[in-house]
């Protein structure tokens, strides 16, 4: 069976799992292991007077209680967010200061101000309670637009009326006189709701410092250990880069939420520094609700403006983004270069402009979660074409058709030249799967049952891949985002491949191998692929932004293009032939059109050995490359979602939701469909069941899996998945990324659907049986 | 501290163990038998699943103390000579795992699915599946594989 | 959240003002109330047992009487920390009114939770401080109604 490109190869890193020797980062138990519990606030926003350590310390078993003074006396820096975004009024991003521990004030529930080390996990939490931390509670504000109301309390002195950016992209003016002479204007006010991504492993951290080396090790549940120990050092001077080795072993899915260095980790390197112990901190899932980054939160108004024909002239949307208590890593970023960049959907749009108001306020810190802004532009972009439609009285693929963009390259007014696409064939293969001929039939059956049936469309597109390193850095990015890779030809010809994409779910081991595997014709079990240890891998920019096929698996081929190079020139020169003659199949290195050849593993040894190698050659046989993209890469797609109501209860099921994705070549189809499968799954979390709720006073309500509702397997249906792919022309394999499509695509395809039953479009997300009944008994 | 006596994985074990040990720390912590995780605390997600005298448990919500004598099967303890049993068998043939962090405990409680209804002689349809499967929380797959896997197992158990 | 009630109290105004600022009437009026102590004039601490849902949390807790227009109307003020269960608020707006040889009582009350009490137990929040706010006033009413049967609830 062929395990190359296309190939459906079952997982090689299954077994470990199934079995129950998958090693994560909470397996991990230090010779000595203390352990920490952290002081949280039970108030969003609070002065700290004085923190009495005194009755924790008395505790047997206390190591030590530290706090933030301790933290910043140490000369340990504030977190960072790591790209810069301008005001339109040139003016730099407002971020205030954050401190892993805090020192003045707290700002949401759950800011840590202290933390117990002890000699047990259950010691420290009780001994976390003994800690007094004498609070004045200050007035709080949890929703972004009374955050910049007049009056509102002030979270960070450097950030007056909550304000961290003001900023804009595209023609104002431009896009404004194309909306007043359009001859029909959409308007819409559209909420995207805030979401915790859980990833069912909680995050954890295990840190281990040795004073006689001065080195540390710090085992953590992260997406990209590299950039962890990058900004570990660089930012927050917990230790030079070369003392300090981060690992993230399996890790249980991130979603993005384990992308950032949150202050858990900083904490606890710096602890065991201090206390001299291995410490280990395990989130439980309450902990989880109130430190992991949460999503979405971005309230909008946006206008559509169109032509007598349907032609989209102009699109203007305001958005307020509610960004928690702090800057996280990435978040500025999200709702501009992730979201703004994507307002021209796949359609041709002449002028659009959108401002964005960046806003803190005394929530949990809110970052990119799987899509990153993205879904936020298709849910608007793609409930503005639907309701335009109904508005309109046009059918709402044809009103889609009739603004997408068919010749590529295509620049946007908004930053983005989409490289390739067929959006029709997405379409009319949605359409064609989804029978919507037989819609109208299905409609009538169900109404004589007494329930409401509707469908809903989403065509989609996304930029993935996140590059060129030039073009991001000259938009405030502080990193650059390549990866890279090294091959390793061992002399036995098997081969080790060092990747600094991270894998946690994605199935690198099994479709990285699959690449190699094929390129130099060997079994695909005498690959392995390593990953996720700063100490093994040379660098890595790691695993967001659905990049680990466009971007790590490049890096790969780089390198695999070398080691190619440097194997025909061994056999040119072991079996007496040109270069240009070689060929690698069948497990051998041959001399086309002759019987002269040389086993795959005879060739490393040759290179190993160095008996007879070509002159001037270096012995070895082991390349590394780093690839940084020409462009974006943009993923596509069209979903059809159809959905029945019941009208008494507002109870909805999705009964039917087909998608055609365009992903460019797909490696292995299974893990693909599969990542399509989890993203629709979240997408249709954040369409009808998920939201976090925070009161007026900054509580957070939803703490728990008792209260914030994650998609279960019965709220779900079969998906059905189908693939049109135009090849992207900007990476060797021609790979888009398919990691985010499905959280993207589908919950404007769900409201459509919904909305379409009911026949009222004021419905927001959650689309909880309890609002779908409001909305239905609002429009009776 | 009370000395708990159970058979883990056909082993007699015996520990001295506090009161308050719940049976998902008792194994990961005292036994470190890691296969079995702790996703939640609120006895919702099922990650933790085990079986405890043969039937699904949440080990997060059973005391260690309280089952002295139990007979205790982790994910461990499945697979028979190296063979791996058909429900993890099932699991990587329909890409029923991503992460791998919810399968230890989506495969313990589908492999007690099959069992109950089969003994009850009911048909164990994708719709039953999905009722099943309500006290287990999978954030990778959109349940779909995994709803074939179980499907897939039970026909082979 | 508020809430809002009206009692008639078969006692003068006078006498239920003065039982309304008696530290030994709160003490059997307040659910759940283990011990009180009169601080000053206007301020108390006290130690109050309350079950959210599955969160059962020791107060430790600060009861302020403010705005005071004797005899008609006060508002009482209890803010109490619940250890790692979190935190509770709440207040009352109670005035009297003399209906002959009766009072009237009124009252509007707000009641905030935080910390875990808010994230784990928030469906339950509003049926609890309903409940607490009534039991209170309703033991008021039954003890200057007849103080001497021992109140239940």
């Amino acid at each position: 069976m062929s395990t190359g490109i296309g190939a459906r190869v079952k997982r090689k890193e299954d077994k470990r799992f199934i079995t129950g020797k998958g090693k994560y980062t909470d397996d991990v138990r230090s010779e000595n292991q203390a352990y920490a519990a952290f002081v949280r606030s039970p108030h969003a926003h609070a002065k700290i007077k004085g923190i009495d350590k005194s009755a924790a310390l008395a505790m047997e078993g206390v190591i030590d209680v530290l706090d933030g003074h301790q933290l910043t006396g140490d000369g340990i820096g504030n977190i960072i967010c790591g790209w810069a975004i301008t005001s339109k009024d040139g003016s730099a991003m407002n971020m205030g200061a954050w401190s892993a521990l805090a020192t003045e004030k707290v700002r949401y529930v759950g800011d840590a101000a202290a933390v117990v080390i002890a000699e047990t996990q259950a010691l420290a939490r009780i001994a976390a309670e003994a800690v007094e931390v004498d609070y004045e509670v200050l007035p709080a504000v949890s929703n972004a637009k009374k955050a910049l109301a007049d009056g509102a309390p002030e979270i960070h002195d450097n950030a007056p009326g909550n304000l961290i950016y003001d900023w804009e992209i595209g023609e104002e003016a431009a896009t404004d006189a194309a909306l007043s002479e359009a001859a029909h204007v959409t308007e819409m006010e559209i909420t995207n709701n805030r979401l915790s991504p859980n990833p069912m492993e909680p995050r954890s951290a295990v840190a281990t410092y040795d004073a006689a080396e001065e080195h540390y090790t710090l085992y953590t549940t992260s997406q990209n250990p590299h950039v962890a120990r990058l900004v570990l050092s660089a930012f927050y001077q917990v230790a030079p880069e070369h003392k300090l080795r981060v690992i993230a072993p399996d890790v249980g899915g991130g979603f993005g939420s384990k992308i950032y260095i949150y202050p858990e980790e900083i904490t606890c390197l710096w602890a065991s520094m201090k206390t001299n112990r291995s410490v280990k901190w395990t989130s439980d899932r309450s902990e989880a609700f109130i430190t992991d980054a949460h999503g979405r939160d971005h309230i909008s108004t946006a206008k559509m403006g169109f032509d007598a024909d349907g032609r989209i002239t102009g699109f203007k949307v305001d958005t307020i983004a509610n960004f928690g208590a702090y800057m996280s890593l990435f978040s500025s970023a999200v709702p501009t270069y992730l979201y703004a960049t994507l307002l021209s959907g796949q359609y041709d749009i002449q002028n659009i402009h959108c401002n964005v108001r960046a806003v803190y306020t005394n929530t949990v810190p809110v970052d990119a979660y799987r899509g990153a802004g993205r879904p936020e532009a298709c849910y608007l972009i793609e409930r503005m074409m639907e309701t335009a439609a109904r508005e309109m009285g046009k059918d709402p693929s044809e009103l889609r058709r009739a603004n997408f963009v068919r010749e590529f390259p295509h620049q946007t007014p908004v930053i983005m030249a989409y490289d390739a696409g067929d959006f029709d064939a997405n379409l009319d293969q949605a359409r064609e799967a989804a029978d919507v001929a037989g819609f109208p039939a299905r409609k009538e059956e169900a109404a004589k049952r007494g329930k409401l049936r509707g469908l809903g469309y989403s065509s989609y597109i996304e930029a993935c891949g996140i590059a060129p390193s030039a073009a991001v850095g000259s938009l405030g990015a502080g990193v650059g985002l390549w990866e890279s890779a090294e091959v390793r030809v061992n002399p036995v010809g098997t081969i080790e491949i060092l990747t600094g994409s991270h894998s946690h779910g994605q199935g690198h081991e099994t479709t990285f191998a699959q690449i190699v595997a094929e390129r130099f014709s060997i079994p695909i079990e005498n690959v392995s692929i390593v990953h996720g240890d700063t100490d093994k891998v040379q660098f890595g920019m790691g695993t967001y932004g659905s990049r680990s096929g466009a971007v790590g698996m490049s890096a790969i081929v780089k390198a695999m293009d070398k080691v190619e190079a440097k194997v025909r020139k061994i056999a040119a020169h072991v079996l007496e032939a040109s270069e240009d003659d070689i060929v690698i199949e069948g497990g051998e290195v041959k001399v086309k059109g002759t019987d002269k050849a040389m086993g795959w593993h005879e060739v490393g040894l040759s290179a190993y050995t160095a008996h007879n190698l070509p002159p001037d050659m270096e012995p070895g046989l082991k390349e590394s490359a780093f690839y940084d993209p020409a462009n974006f890469t943009f993923p596509a797609g069209a979903y059809i979602c159809e959905v029945e109501v019941d009208p008494e209860t507002g109870v909805t099921e999705i009964v039917r939701f087909t998608a055609s994705d365009d992903f460019g070549t797909i490696i292995n189809p299974m893990i693909v469909e599969g990542q399509v499968h989890g993203g629709i799954a979240q997408g249709i979390g954040q369409a009808m069941l998920e939201q976090v709720v925070y009161d007026d006073d900054g509580q957070l309500i939803t703490g728990s899996y008792m209260d914030y509702t994650m998609p279960r397997a019965a709220d779900l249906p079969f998906y059905d998945v189908h693939h049109a792919s135009t090849i992207c022309p900007n990476n060797p394999l021609g790979m888009k990324g398919c990691g985010e499509a499905g959280a993207i695509g589908s919950p404007p395809a769900v409201i459509n659907a919904i909305t379409d039953a009911i026949g009222s479009n004021t419905l927001a997300m959650p689309a909880t049986p309890h609002a779908v009944w409001s909305a239905l008994q609002a429009a009776q | 501290m009370t000395k708990i006596s159970m058979n883990v994985n056909g082993k007699a074990v015996s520990r001295d163990v506090p009161d308050e040990t719940l049976l998902s720390d008792y194994l990961r912590e005292h036994l470190r038998l890691t296969g079995t995780h702790v996703g939640c605390d609120t006895s919702q997600c099922g990650a933790c699943v085990v079986h405890v005298n043969g039937r699904a448990v949440k080990s997060c919500s059973a005391l260690a103390a309280s089952l002295e004598g139990a007979e205790v099967t982790t994910i461990e303890g499945i697979a028979q000579n190296g063979e791996l049993h058909p429900m993890q068998q099932a699991f990587t043939d329909h890409h029923g795992l991503q992460c791998g962090f919810c399968t230890p405990g989506m495969i313990m409680t589908g492999v007690d699915m099959v069992n109950r209804y089969k003994a009850e002689g009911r048909d164990l349809t994708t719709d039953a599946i999905r009722h099943e499967l309500e006290g287990n929380i999978c954030r990778c797959t959109g349940y779909h594989n995994i709803v074939r896997a179980v499907e897939d197992a039970a026909a082979k158990m | 959240m508020d809430m809002t009630g009206e009692y008639r109290i078969a006692a003068p105004r006078d006498a239920v003002w003065a039982a309304l600022n008696d530290v030994d009437v709160l003490e059997v009026c307040i659910p759940g109330c283990e011990e009180i102590h009169q601080d000053s004039p206007t301020t108390m601490t006290a130690k109050v047992v309350q079950k959210i849902g599955p969160v059962k949390a020791r107060f430790d807790g600060a009861i302020e009487l403010l705005n005071i227009e004797a005899p008609a109307s006060y508002t009482i003020k209890g803010e109490g920390q619940g250890g790692v269960a979190g935190f509770a608020k709440g207040s009352a707006d109670v005035t009297l009114e003399e209906d002959g040889d009766e009072t009237v009582l009124r009252y509007e009350a707000r009641a905030q939770v935080g910390g875990k009490l808010a994230r784990l137990g928030s469906r339950l929040i509003d049926a609890t401080a309903k409940k607490v706010a009534t039991q209170f006033f309703n033991n008021f009413q039954q003890h200057l109604n007849d103080p001497d049967p021992p109140e239940d609830g």
